[in-house]
């Protein structure tokens, strides 16, 4: 029966071609309106590491000023650490893994006469960073313990960075001068475009990777600068970059891996130990207010999606229910127009449900024919957001297969959620008057 | 073959109450050709849609074929329709984008036959109509005569018990009307039972007898003057 | 007007009437709540930086060379620039107003570390910056060449001079601005500032941040690897001189590189690139929501004209002029948009409010509101006046033919 609604669907659709185009028309707008701001939210709200997103943490310590919380509105912690927490933190390995990390920006000079030398950003890290966010290299691996507390001058590259410089080669085991220095390449990443960019959302939730990666202890030895935030609340007592390190200054995002709830909770205990005995030493003057969010978790306090993306996609989904107030209307149109053949239908033997079956089928039908425009549409749609925002998006603006499945699922429910009234009201049309009234 | 008892149907429109029909009883034989005749508004056509379960009726007692189908659900009154009763309409209500062939198979494909059985018993009923060799045709291609052919084809193809007829010739012309009437009348010597609902006297003469409705009853008692079965040329 | 047989047709039909006035009432609501947050975008935008901003540009040099003399290569720049003909000033500083990156600090008006201060963006300046930025200084002085002095990589010193723009001045001072000239101020808690100048309006890094306009401008030099120029040319003179400062700069000093040259005008573009695109997006969705709505109208006044073919035509064998056809659908479509546009007055202060919760969006302004009702009322009688002409070309002949 179903291929004979089907037939019985595409017969309608081809009687009213005007109507048909209108309504296909109506939900391919509404669901390329939308489709385009839900791929934006959707890809915003991503899991940048659902394999273990909640297994990694992001660590926060309230080291703040007493007189004034971080945040005026939220009492929350700062969502930085300073260089004496973040020490004491790897030093007591406390956790499973164990990271800090901040970003520095430095020039890259390439060997060879006729190369000229460009300034990068690169993450500076601990060993731990690469297989506790399981990044993939192509060639090599990242350092090991040893050259973190070595100061070995040791580097990963982005795999666009070893394009850009090696042409692509396998470079482990050649220099690279960084910052003035000779850096040894010990591996080469794959492809890494996490989305958001979890572990360091303060300076750009949607920034891309930097493009080399260095031991921490490295780019503070020879003092390399920073590039990202930094917050103090306090004076930097005395000159100097010793001054700076042992400063109030927040500049460092620290990120723990904890297996269970178990070993989450002895972290947060070790943390509230470690704030207490800090106010022995008369810092950490605030109440203790310490912190462990998981990656997801973290991404819901920092509000990675944006309040313009939030409003835009309530917007554009109202705007599908006005598209679908239209489709109503043209359905209820056509099958009232319809009621005749209905009728005669129902004098024939068929049931209130068989019609039900038969117009739900032909409203599901327009609704794919929706579906697939409106996919399209999408696209372009995505392809204007791109176009206006630039760079900034570009992560944001692909759609993979859950969206193309959910752009074509929605326009077909939304045509038969339209279908259901005017269907109804086909179905129940008084037989006996129809067939009488020609 | 069908028996109303009592029946009464009356419309509500507000505070005024109209009786389409009041303690309306008959009797229909097996293999009967019964007419029914009655001025506008008498309650014919209302008779005719509760006969082919199109309407349900306030009160009284309906039995098809032996079977009470005073309080079917919706899914069974349809199985009804489909299995025992053939319609035929004064505006033939062919769907105009199906060519005849699936005009005819609407029902059968409401039945659940297999493609096999309806395409056997499509070709067969187009034949019994004359209209075999223009299955593929649509509706507009053919005379009012030939639509009306096409419908009762359809009306036959379910194999039905009871033919209900609704002034089946009112859109045809005189030469095209006998035809019609003609073949109407085979289908009762084939043993299908059939109640035509008509205001020409001349039709109506054409039934074994005539049943005339007045005010939403039937006329002097029961049953009217048996007519003389007329014989085809 | 024969409202009252129009209304009591209509209500034998409500469903498409009421599928019509939904859609223009959601469309409204849309409609005067993208608007309001245009306005918003728009006005955000239209904040004057104070600066000569289409002569402005700027550009950042990056020494790496071991050898590299930051102080040096600083001082001849500065000489070089400013001595190149089509430039009118130039300077060196840690950031550029709406660039998205930059410092802040904390002002107080007494000392103390309980108390807590006002958020300011620096500047680091000398004394050609206010020239250069083109801002209006109001009261006080420039600073002098001799108040120029090279900071500290890392320092808690701060010097003893600050200009401040009005808003910083109106938010330490709020009974009267003008009395911060020369009255001492507190940088980290303890450290005194006296405020020697007062510029009309200037702007900060961050345009979202609420203290945008609070700008305090720092005499100081930075002896940095990694700086930036702000230059003013002459009027006309900025695409021209660009090229020519980046290959200047280049060549005096190859143990550097310049990057990131961007006139203001594009920084502006940048800084507010998610506001403008924001207006596009809204833009386009407008037009295409009234277009569908549009055609919805379209459509089911067309089809309610098919369904009451054989009417019109009784209506016009019993003496109705064309003109009272025409009337009849036009007044139809309006009693239906002017229900559609009140329950859309309702629903779009309804949104508006819910926007404020949840977003903290501003509140519509109160004439949007009528004229989204005036503007909708005056769409639905545009979109149904081509069926309503067709209606009304019915001819009576339509009664008596049988269909």
């Amino acid at each position: 029966m179903f291929s004979y609604y089907l037939k019985l669907g595409l017969l309608s659709i081809r009687r009213n071609p005007l109507m048909t185009t209108l309504m296909i028309a109506a939900i391919a707008v509404g669901i390329g309106a939308s489709m385009s701001i839900i791929t934006v939210n959707y890809v915003m709200s991503g899991n940048p590491i659902p394999q273990k997103s909640d297994q990694l943490f992001h660590v926060q310590l309230d080291s703040w000023d007493p007189n004034n919380p971080n945040d005026d509105g939220s009492f929350d912690p700062p969502d930085q650490m300073t260089y004496t927490d973040a020490m004491a933190l790897m030093k007591a390995g406390k956790a499973y893994r164990q990271i800090a990390s901040n970003k520095s920006s430095m020039v890259l000079v390439p060997q060879g006469d006729d190369e000229r030398p460009f300034s990068i950003l690169s993450r500076n890290t601990w060993a731990d960073f690469f297989p506790m966010f399981d990044l993939q290299f192509i060639y090599g691996s990242g350092w090991d313990d040893a050259a973190d507390y070595n100061m070995e001058r040791v580097t990963v590259l982005s795999k666009e960075t070893n394009e850009r410089v090696f042409g692509g080669e396998n470079s482990v085991g050649r220099t690279v001068r960084l910052a003035g220095m000779d850096f040894q390449v010990v591996g080469v990443l794959d492809e890494f475009h996490p989305v958001p960019k979890f572990y360091d959302v303060t300076n750009g939730a949607f920034n891309e990777p930097e493009e080399v990666y260095i031991p921490f202890n490295v780019g503070i030895e020879y003092e390399i600068p920073r590039a990202g935030n930094t917050n103090c609340w306090k004076p930097i007592d005395g000159e100097g970059f010793e001054a700076f390190l042992n400063s109030e200054c927040a500049f460092i995002q620290f990120w723990a891996e904890l297996r269970s709830d178990e070993e989450e909770q002895e972290y947060m205990d070790f943390l509230n130990a470690y704030a207490e005995q800090q106010k022995e030493f008369g810092r950490f003057p605030r109440p203790l207010n310490n912190r462990l969010n998981d990656v997801m978790e973290w991404m819901e306090d920092q509000e990675v999606v944006e309040d313009d993306a939030r409003v835009m996609l309530g917007l554009s989904l109202l705007f599908l229910v006005v598209c679908l107030l239209n489709t109503i209307g043209l359905l209820l149109a056509k099958y009232l127009g319809k009621s005749s053949e209905i009728s005669l239908r129902r004098a024939l033997g068929a049931s209130r449900s068989a019609l039900f079956v038969q117009h739900m089928i032909e409203s599901g039908l327009i609704g794919l024919g929706g579906g697939i425009f409106g996919l399209a549409l999408a696209w372009l749609g995505l392809r204007g957001i791109e176009m206006l925002f630039g760079d900034m998006v570009e992560n944001l603006v692909g759609m993979d297969w859950v969206m193309v499945l959910t752009a074509i699922g929605l326009a077909i429910l939304s045509a038969l959620l339209a279908g259901l009234y005017p269907t109804w009201r086909a179905c129940s049309i008084s037989t006996a008057k129809q067939l009488k009234l020609q | 073959m069908l028996s109303m008892q009592n029946i009464s149907m009356v419309y509500r429109a507000g505070l005024v109450e109209t009786h389409a029909l009041r303690n309306f009883s008959l009797e229909v034989e097996e293999g009967d050709f019964v007419s029914v005749t009655g001025p506008s508004g008498s309650g014919k056509t209302t008779f005719l849609n509760i006969a082919g379960l199109l309407e349900r009726f306030t009160d009284g007692r309906y039995e098809l074929d032996g079977r009470d189908v005073s309080s079917l659900s919706d899914k069974e009154s349809s199985a009804v329709r489909n299995e025992k009763i053939g319609f035929v309409f004064q505006s033939f209500n062919l769907i105009p984008d199906l060519n005849l062939f699936d005009n005819v198979d609407v029902p059968l494909r409401y039945r659940g036959f297999n493609a096999n059985e309806r395409k056997k018993r499509i070709e067969t009923v187009l034949e019994t109509v004359g209209l075999a060799s223009r299955m593929k045709h649509l509706p507009s291609q053919l005379s009012g005569g030939q639509q009306q052919r096409v419908a009762i084809a359809r009306a036959l193809a379910g194999k039905p018990r009871l033919m209900l007829a609704d002034e089946p010739t009112g859109n045809l012309d005189s030469k095209m009307a006998l035809g019609v009437m003609e073949l109407i009348s085979e289908i009762n010597r084939n043993g299908t039972t059939i109640i035509m609902v008509t205001h020409d006297p001349e039709l109506a003469k054409m039934a074994n007898r005539n049943v005339h409705i007045l005010d939403g009853r039937v006329s002097n008692g029961d049953i009217e003057v048996p007519l003389s079965k007329v014989a085809t040329a | 007007m024969e409202i009252g047989p129009i209304w009591r047709a209509m209500m034998r039909n409500k469903t498409g009437a009421i599928l019509i006035a939904l859609q223009i009432a959601v469309t409204m609501a849309i409609m005067v709540n993208a608007i309001s947050i245009m306005q918003e975008k728009s006005r955000m935008m239209s904040r004057p930086s104070g600066l000569d901003e289409h002569n402005l540009f700027t550009i950042q040099s990056v020494g790496f060379a071991d050898d590299f003399n930051e102080r040096v290569t600083i001082e001849e720049d500065l000489a070089a620039l400013r001595a190149m003909p089509g430039v009118v000033n130039a300077f060196q500083t840690n950031a550029i107003p709406l660039s998205g990156s930059g410092w802040s600090m904390g002002l107080q008006t007494e000392p103390g570390a309980e108390i807590d201060g006002t958020g300011v963006g620096l500047y680091f300046v000398d004394e050609h910056a206010l020239d250069t930025y083109g801002v209006n200084l109001i009261a006080g002085e420039n600073f002098s060449p001799t108040d120029i002095t090279w900071r500290e990589l890392v320092t808690n010193v701060w010097p003893g001079k600050t200009i401040l723009t009005v808003a910083m001045a109106e938010t330490l001072f709020p009974d009267d601005a003008m009395s911060a000239l020369g009255k001492t101020v507190y940088i980290n808690d303890t450290q005194p500032i006296t405020v020697t100048g007062i510029i009309e309006k200037m702007q900060g890094s961050w345009p979202s941040w609420d203290g945008f306009e609070r700008v305090m401008l720092v005499p100081h030099l930075l002896p940095w690897e990694d700086t930036q120029y702000l230059i003013r040319t002459e009027p006309g003179m900025r695409d021209e001189l660009m090229p020519q400062v980046e290959e200047m700069l280049a060549e005096t000093n190859k143990g550097r590189i310049v990057r990131r040259m961007r006139s203001m005008d594009e920084i502006r573009e940048r800084a507010y690139r998610d506001e403008s695109s924001m207006i596009k997006i809204l833009t386009f969705t407008i037009a295409l929501l009234v277009a569908v709505t549009s055609l919805g109208i379209v459509g089911l006044a067309s089809f309610s004209v098919n369904r009451r073919t054989k009417q019109i035509g009784t209506r016009r064998a019993l003496g109705a002029t064309r003109v009272a056809i025409l009337r009849y659908f036009m007044t139809e479509n309006f009693i239906i948009s002017l229900l559609g546009v009140s329950l859309g007055a309702a629903l779009t202060i309804g949104l508006n409010i819910l926007m404020i919760e949840t977003f903290a969006l501003t509140r519509i302004a109160w004439y949007l509101v009528p004229a989204a009702m005036l503007i909708l009322l005056g769409i639905g009688q545009a979109a149904v006046l081509g069926p309503a002409r067709r209606a009304s070309s019915v001819p009576p002949a339509v009664a008596t033919r049988t269909v």
